[in-house]
């Protein structure tokens, strides 16, 4: 497995909580410029790339879709022109309500999208606002209708919980009106509150409450319950699917598999030689479209680091993995490195230890931190 | 050649914490050409990291100038800076009596204070003649007029002639020096006397060793000369002797009037005590110069490595700073939560707050420290009576037969709209009314008498909120007296956590019980169990907290770009685990030692 990431790092406006690389008002004057850059870059690593067939691309911001729709066509065409695609890969975008119409939506419909990501956040206009949305409940479920109407069948919605304003009846009404529109895929993160942005000062200086602790943890258990008793399979931490539609892009990161990532602060790990590289691009959007190609960071993942990685990583499924994969990754039984520490986490009732499959529990999954501290260290 | 005495001025400066000391001297430098222009920095006496970030001197330091006077002489100055606070009035009063006179520094906008006026009667104990001078008369709220009217009237001196300056300008500090030469006397002294030198301060030089800052009464100390340290007895051949320019430069020799210091290849500051007089092994002085005093400890914490790995190195980094601090003192203690750290006696809480600053920056040491006590006295049924530093160490209440605490008398100067709300929190405090004094009609001094314990928490820092700032306090030891103490524990899952052991006063036990079960169940993060909290005195529980089992701690989100951040966000949480103390079960953050100390 492996993907492509493309970051379009524009927005109408900066949400209370983002810490994403995404820069407000640029999109007129930069966005062709950036595509161009990004196109620059794409035939940089084509000939470093000629031995991947990539099973997904994902494109995701800032809001792609605040940019002209033919540049991202050109962009994807360019992808395709360059890198070998299967035929059957998943190409996702990230939408935000209020930024679609029926002609962008044909235009990714014809550049080969086949999955949409709408940022919907919340039915609750207040907590909308609240967090710095441009746009209301209305506005979404229009977009995700529109979508429809144009022949997207594999749908995602992304929800938030434990937000400002937010109480658990309010969340639950989201949670069920979500249900109704019925998409295929649902992500329902609970608020990280990350340092620098709007909302963390704005929580500093006590304009805001967030939800308590316990708040949160009843959202988080209104969310497994609601939507599994809808026919959504919970696969990982924070995400929700209908039988055969999990997303594969995102899959492949917890997955450990390979990727390339294209644009501002994106992020890569091939396996260039033997060992797997990491590298990252600048998150200046000045430096980025006069040097593309040019990498900010780049490191080797040692053996150790990779273990580390894959363990974290792979435990944020809810099939965990399986112990023939980690031998065969690593040429080393995992029980026989982290047995003792496996055991301990499993007496707990954190970790699931069959003969084949090593995965967290429910209350694990709760504790992935302590887990995974508890294992790993 | 020895200096005149007639030129000779010595003097140190009386200051505020704020009023604009340590600028003063600067400009001073500045003037007499003592420091190169492109060598100044602010603050060039106060060479301490901490000194600097806290407007404090901690250390006395001197420096020599040379100014040129109207009346076409050139004069030696001496200034000697000497510490601004109560925990060191020792010191102060030790490098005051090196002097004879002191400019006395009054902010225009703020008036004297109580720390000011507890220096100035120090500086008039010594016979020091008082030079005022009414700092910074550039701003806006200075009131000149009323600072000189409460000079004269609070202190009784004549203020008239006080020249109004700008320290941070420069206005008027030539007036200052003119001013240094006609109201400050000579020295006395007579260099063909038997030597008499009076130790102000010392530290500690890697190459010179201990090196005393002194004063020279009467005699000529010099380079080979040996010499006797009258309260130690002990001796020395001395290999240097020099002045302060600011930095040192050795000179030829000190004479009678001088100010320098003396090197004489000494392994600790313990030799050169602050008060003691130097003179020579043959033919030395009969007496040593009045006023020596052994300074001891007050206020007492246990210090421990964060990590127990560095207990040798925080053994170290003690060991070096009681080089240079004589008033610093540490033994070994164990504890059952810490494991291995020091019991640290300092001479206040100001004290206590600098060591801990330094081991953490100097010597780059993560700390736990415990709350600070005092020292009580036990008497014990089988009549032994002893000395207690550490609550741990309380004997059984059956095995007491009662026990004493220290009581200091304090003085504090306010304006007078804040004498209900301070007397309020003497009243609070345990404290005894003994006297208040109008020193004018808006400026009040309370005298109070209060037990340590209840000043070294958070007194100075609640008289600070609720006079705005304005009142300002002093005070000294005075008595042991009889008093009603109890040991309060608390327990953690039921574990006793010795480390939060404390001695409280049995009337506020338990409020004091309650605060800190609150404060704790505030600090110690949620574990994956249920924490009761319990405060009690003997097997008594009086008050119970709980701290909730954490049920969620994972990150929501994790994609391609955020693996080395999560990584990096794990590794910090780890860390923050490996931090923590292990108190049977639970475990407890560092800041969770000094909860004690920090409840409202």
């Amino acid at each position: 497995m492996a993907g492509i990431y493309i970051h379009i790092p524009f927005c109408i406006k900066k949400c209370a909580y983002c810490d994403f690389i995404s820069f407000a008002d640029k999109a007129e004057c930069f966005a062709k410029s950036y595509c161009d850059a990004l196109k620059k870059e794409i035939e940089h690593y084509a000939p470093k790339m000629k031995r991947y067939l990539f099973d997904t691309v994902f494109i995701g911001g800032g809001t792609p879709s605040v940019i002209d729709e033919s540049l991202i066509k050109d962009v994807l065409d360019s992808v395709k022109k360059h890198f070998s695609i299967a035929t059957d890969a998943e190409i996702t975008i990230e939408t935000n309500p209020g930024t679609l119409n029926e002609q962008k939506l044909s235009v990714y419909k014809q550049a080969g999208i086949n999955r949409l990501s709408i940022g919907v956040q919340s039915a609750d206009d207040e907590v909308l606002n609240a967090i710095g949305r441009i746009h209301t409940f209305e506005e979404a479920k229009n977009s995700f209708y529109l979508a429809r109407k144009c022949g997207f069948d594999n749908i995602n919605i992304d929800i938030m919980y434990a937000l400002p304003k937010q109480s658990l009846s309010s969340y639950t009404a989201t949670l069920n009106k979500i249900i109704e529109l019925s998409p295929e895929h649902i992500s329902a993160y609970s608020l990280i509150l990350e340092e620098g942005t709007e909302l963390y000062e704005m929580c500093n200086s006590k304009k805001v409450k967030l939800p308590s602790e316990d708040e949160e943890f009843q959202m988080h258990k209104c969310t497994i319950t609601l939507l599994q008793k809808a026919g959504y399979e919970r696969y990982e931490i924070s995400n929700y699917a209908k039988s055969g539609f999990q997303c594969r892009h995102n899959l492949n990161y917890w997955q450990s598999g390979e990727y390339l990532g294209l644009g501002v602060a994106a992020h890569s790990a091939v396996r260039l030689e033997k060992m797997l590289e990491r590298w990252s691009n600048t998150a200046c959007l000045d430096n980025y479209i006069s040097a593309p190609q040019k990498e900010e960071t780049h490191e080797v993942i040692s053996k150790e680091d990779e273990i580390f990685e894959f363990v974290m990583l792979s435990l944020r499924k809810t099939n965990g993995f399986a112990l023939t994969e980690f031998k065969e990754r690593f040429a080393c039984e995992f029980l026989e490195k982290y047995g003792e520490k496996a055991e301990t986490l499993q007496k707990k009732g954190w970790l699931c230890i069959s003969d084949e499959w090593l995965k967290l529990t429910d209350k694990g999954l709760d504790m992935q931190n302590e887990a995974l501290i508890e294992l790993l260290y | 050649m020895a200096y005149s005495r007639d030129l000779i001025r010595n003097f140190s400066i009386i200051a505020h914490i704020d009023h604009g000391k340590s600028t003063l001297a600067d400009r001073m430098m500045e003037l007499t050409d003592t420091v190169a222009l492109r060598d100044m920095e602010n603050q060039l006496l106060d060479t301490m990291d901490i000194e600097r970030e806290r407007g404090i001197t901690i250390k006395s330091t001197a420096v020599r100038m040379f100014y040129k006077h109207t009346d076409g002489k050139t004069y030696m100055f001496n200034l000697i800076d000497t510490p601004g606070h109560v925990d060191f009035t020792y010191e102060v009063s030790r490098s005051l009596a090196a002097c004879e006179g002191a400019v006395l520094v009054v902010d225009a906008t703020q008036g004297i204070e109580a720390q000011t006026l507890a220096n100035v009667y120090l500086a008039i104990d010594n016979s020091l003649e008082i030079l005022p001078v009414i700092n910074k008369i550039d701003l806006p709220s200075a009131q000149p007029e009323h600072a000189i009217k409460e000079i004269e009237d609070v202190i009784g001196i004549p203020a008239e002639k006080a020249p109004l300056i700008s320290a941070k300008n420069g206005t008027n500090v030539e007036e200052v020096l003119a001013q240094i030469v006609d109201v400050i006397p000579p020295p006395e002294g007579d260099e063909t006397k038997p030597l008499q030198a009076l130790i102000f301060d010392s530290i500690y030089d890697n190459f010179k060793g201990a090196v005393s800052y002194v004063r020279v009464k009467d005699g000529t100390v010099k380079a080979g000369t040996r010499i006797r340290f009258m309260a130690t007895g002990k001796e020395f051949e001395v290999t240097e002797v020099g002045v302060f320019t600011p930095s040192p430069k050795p000179t030829d020799s000190l004479s009678a009037g001088e100010v320098g210091y003396i090197a004489a290849s000494i392994k600790s500051v313990a030799d050169t005590k602050v008060g003691d007089t130097i003179t020579t092994a043959a033919n030395g002085a009969k007496e040593p110069l009045p006023g020596y005093k052994q300074a001891n400890p007050m206020v007492f914490c246990g210090i421990y490595p964060a990590d127990g790995a560095y207990y040798e190195n925080l053994r170290d980094a003690l060991e070096k700073l009681v080089l240079n601090d004589a008033a610093l003192s540490f033994e070994p203690e164990t504890s059952l939560a810490l494991g291995f750290g020091f019991r640290c006696g300092f001479l206040g809480l100001l004290h206590m707050e600098i060591i801990q600053e330094r081991l953490e920056r100097e010597f780059d040491l993560d700390l736990v420290t415990t709350a600070p006590s005092v020292i009580y006295k036990v008497k014990r049924t089988d009549g032994e009576e002893i000395l207690l530093d550490n609550p741990s160490n309380m004997p059984p209440v059956t095995e007491i037969e009662y026990m004493e605490e220290p009581m200091v008398e304090a003085h504090i100067m306010t304006p007078s709209e804040y004498v209900g709300t301070i007397m309020e929190l003497c009243q609070e405090k345990r404290g005894v009314f003994i006297d208040m004094t109008y020193i004018e009609e808006t400026r009040v001094n309370i005298k109070y008498e209060l037990p340590l314990n209840e000043i070294i928490y958070d007194f100075f820092d609640q008289l600070k909120s609720r006079s705005r700032g304005y009142a300002s306090f002093d005070y000294e030891l005075k008595k042991y007296q009889k008093s009603d103490l109890v040991k309060l524990d608390f327990l953690l899952n039921g574990d006793m956590c010795d480390a939060l052991s404390t001695i409280v006063h049995r009337d506020k036990s338990y409020s004091k019980g309650r605060a800190v079960a609150e404060k704790l169940q505030e600090v110690i993060p949620r574990q994956q169990f249920e924490i009761p909290i319990q405060a009690a005195i003997g097997g008594k529980i009086i008050a119970r907290e709980t701290v909730r089992a954490v049920r969620k701690d994972v990150l929501a989100k994790c994609y391609g770009g955020d693996i080395t951040r999560k990584k990096k966000l794990l590794e910090k949480q780890k860390e923050g685990k490996k931090r923590m103390r292990q108190v049977g079960t639970v475990s407890v953050p560092s800041e969770a030692f000094m909860s004690v100390l920090r409840i409202n």
